[in-house]
């Protein structure tokens, strides 16, 4: 059994800070971190290999060389490979161009299953993992909260899907392409303090535009059938903090607040 | 001897009620508060201690002592379990550890000499209590005080937040009893001051059960005029305006019995209704009419030297209600512990050292730039500040203050983070003479730099183990360092 884990490094949003003189977001220093749904789409699949030690997982992602340092720390928790598509002709590359670049390598590959997040932190368009299916002919199913290890394990795994307020459950021939949700309850480890320093780099393999034969004109800019009209910054507010006593003045003043808001009653 | 015949023996000189070994108590003695999260996520890697066993008197401590030392068995004593250096984690497959529980006694208070003698396993809180019908003090007031017991507070050199005017816990004791591991018992009379040779307070006072099980303290008691108190506070450029207040308030004679300078961001977490993100400067002054007069007017003398770095006074009665909801409670503790279990997260650790007045600024600049640089995880900390709490004519410490999103397995915490923040702050305080831990006490953790702590002295401090503990039965692991200890690092 193999499985493929789609993922993708994005900045860390919760670190954005925001200049209110300027209405501009600061980006200097912005952290990348692992995409939530490809993390959980990781320990998804870290989970199917404690069951089944055969398994092998190979992560692969589209990005900059500097990621390299986060693709290890997934290799010191029992990944086995990781390919880093990585060219600066890459840069600029739309969903659609994306698509292409990533197909380009999976097409030259085998695997069971591809596990990836349904949505990433910085666009949420949710395109490239039903573009992929697309393009190589497999079934595709986002919003994957949950995954029967033993019928996967069986080729045909069942699993669970959030769709709006309720949760309904499909199963699926192999190979396919599922997107896990955050809202799964798939946590990935942490790497063991001993780990820390384990030498994995052997186990990234690089593959650029020549590698994959790939034509300047397939990808980045020119590749892209995206063509972006306008971006903005929303402005947004400062708020004045707020101190109160908790006496019977404070207490009102948060519960006129909540119910305002329609917290509460 | 294995545990089965360890219990075995026990139960012969112990009464039933008197030995626990129920699995989750023990559990929770395997570890004091350094390991927390690790212990609220039950990965802890330490061994289990066979049982936790409560004495009725002296005479059972003293037999308890004698057995496990001619058995080799480890001895932790226990009593509040406010520790958080590890010295109540257990190193050793073959432990008892000795609670003061069932040592609850206030044997005398005596306010015409002003001395109180309570047993070891009598709460701070319950003697306080008890004095202050009888308007006095102890003095003593650390953040620990609801729950930390005498026994403890002695045995760790305790400091409460009084300290600047009634002093640590070293100058209240006035005598005590304690047990040595060959069953010896000493009694330290209670007498208002000695030249006898050295004073052997010293020996047990700090000992953190590592020589002796201290099993009653005499401390002295103060007059309380909580009428007179009064509070003050300023917003101040920055930490070393605030040290330099402390510094004048101190070496012109007064005693405030707070005295308190804080970074930026430890201002934030402390002064969430005043800070204005600066710097937090505070004093409280107790004690009789006149003597509140002088002190009140000592500070404002020393602020009004040092007007270039005043950005702001504080309303007194922030102060006062600040100071009213500091301590904390065995709630305070269960509710932490309890949210460690659901969360990556916890209220954060400190490390306390101490310097000469001239060094403490220096140190604190140079830790900080360190973790800043150096400290792999910077990226996660979430607070790094510090505050200066105790002072005294010569120096004063500084109270460094940190936590940090927890990004690992909970048995790594403080390997990661932790251990290598605490390591940059000793380091930088042992290199210009500090002293590593000003009132936690070494524990298990800071062991590593003891040699080095107390330089040519440590031949005392060692000698003081092979006379008292030759058998190194008493607290293994804490103070001392052990070779044998390393793998739970």
């Amino acid at each position: 059994m193999k499985i493929v884990c789609l993922i993708k490094f994005v900045p860390d949003v919760e670190e954005f800070k925001y200049d209110y003189q300027r209405h501009v977001l600061i980006r200097e220093n912005l952290k990348q971190i692992l995409n939530p749904d490809d993390a959980c789409a990781v320990a998804c699949a870290l989970m199917i290999k404690r069951s089944n030690p055969e398994t092998v997982i190979e992560v692969v992602t589209m990005a900059p060389v500097s990621v390299s340092g986060h693709l290890e720390d997934l290799l010191r928790l029992n990944i086995d490979q990781a390919i880093l598509i990585s060219d600066i002709r890459f840069s600029g590359s739309d969903t659609f161009a994306t698509t292409r670049v990533l197909a380009r390598y999976l097409k030259q590959t085998t695997f069971d299953v591809i596990l990836t997040g349904t949505h990433s932190l910085d666009g949420s368009t949710a395109q490239v993992p039903s573009q992929l299916a697309e393009v190589l002919g497999l079934p595709q199913m986002s919003n994957v909260v949950a995954l029967d290890t033993s019928s996967f394990l069986k080729g045909k795994p069942s699993f669970d899907v959030e769709h709006d307020t309720s949760i309904m459950t499909f199963s699926v021939d192999l190979p396919a392409i599922l997107s896990v949700s955050r809202d799964s309850a798939y946590k990935l480890p942490y790497v063991a303090y001993q780990d820390l320093n384990r030498d994995v780099s052997s186990r990234i393999r690089v593959l650029s535009h020549q590698e994959l034969d790939l034509q300047p004109q397939e990808t980045g800019l020119e590749g892209s059938r995206t063509e972006v009209r306008r971006s903005f910054v929303k402005n947004m507010i400062k708020k004045d903090k707020v101190i109160l006593n908790n006496d019977r003045e404070g207490i009102e003043a948060v519960y006129c607040y909540l119910h305002e808001h329609g917290f509460v009653p | 001897m294995d545990s089965a015949t360890l219990l075995e023996k026990l139960s012969t000189m112990l009464k039933v009620d008197q030995i626990n070994t129920n699995h989750d108590d023990l559990y929770d003695a395997s570890a004091d508060r350094y390991k927390k999260y690790a212990k609220a996520r039950k990965v802890l890697d330490v061994p289990l201690p066979v049982a936790i066993v409560y004495p009725d008197s002296t005479d059972e401590i003293s037999r308890l002592l004698m057995f496990c030392n001619q058995n080799n068995v480890n001895v932790i004593p226990r009593g509040g379990k406010t520790a958080t250096e590890g010295g109540l984690e257990n190193w050793k497959e073959l432990t008892i550890v000795i609670d003061a529980l069932r040592l609850d006694k206030i044997l005398k208070i005596d306010d015409y000499n002003m001395q109180a003698t309570v047993q070891a396993g009598v709460p701070l809180q319950q003697l306080e209590d008890s004095v202050r019908k009888l308007g006095l003090t102890t003095g003593h007031s650390p953040q620990s005080k609801p729950v930390a017991k005498l026994g403890g507070l002695v045995a760790t050199r305790s400091i409460g937040q009084f300290s600047t005017l009634y002093g640590g816990i070293e100058d209240m004791v006035v005598g005590l009893e304690c047990v040595f591991p060959n069953g010896h018992v000493s009694r330290i009379k209670n007498v208002s001051r000695r030249a006898g040779g050295p004073d052997i307070r010293h020996i047990a006072i700090g000992n953190e059960g590592t020589l002796c099980y201290i099993t009653e303290v005499t401390v002295k008691l103060f007059r309380y005029f909580p009428e007179n108190n009064q509070f003050f506070g300023y917003l101040i450029k920055d930490v070393e305006t605030g040290i330099k207040v402390l510094r004048e308030v101190m070496v012109n004679g007064y005693r405030p019995s707070v005295a308190r300078t804080y970074s930026e961001e430890d201002a934030a977490q402390h002064f969430y209704h005043f800070h204005k993100n600066q710097c937090v400067l505070i004093f409280m002054a107790e004690g009789n009419v006149g003597m509140v007069k002088a002190i009140a007017n000592g500070i404002e003398q020393a602020v009004e030297k040092f007007a270039d770095g005043i950005l702001e006074k504080v309303d007194s009665k922030l102060i006062q209600d600040w100071f009213n909801h500091l301590n904390w409670s065995q709630k305070d503790i269960d509710d932490e512990f309890e949210g460690m279990k659901e969360n990556d997260s916890h209220a954060g650790f400190t490390t306390e050292i101490s310097a000469d007045w001239g060094t403490i600024p220096l140190i604190y600049k140079n830790v900080m730039a360190r973790i800043r640089s150096e400290f792999p995880r910077a990226g996660d900390l979430t607070m790094l500040g510090g505050h200066s709490s105790h002072s005294y004519c010569n120096g004063t410490n500084m109270y460094f203050v940190y936590n940090y999103k927890i990004k690992c397995n909970p048995e790594d915490e403080m390997r990661i983070y932790h251990h290598p923040l605490q390591t940059i702050i000793v380091e930088e305080t042992l290199k210009l003479g500090g002293s590593m831990c000003h009132h936690h006490g070494i524990g298990k953790y800071r062991n590593e730099w003891t040699k080095e702590e107390h330089g040519s002295a440590y031949y005392m401090l060692e000698t003081l183990k092979n006379a008292f503990d030759p058998k190194g039965i008493m607290n293994f692991g804490t103070i001392y360092p052990q070779e044998d200890g390393k793998k739970y690092r």
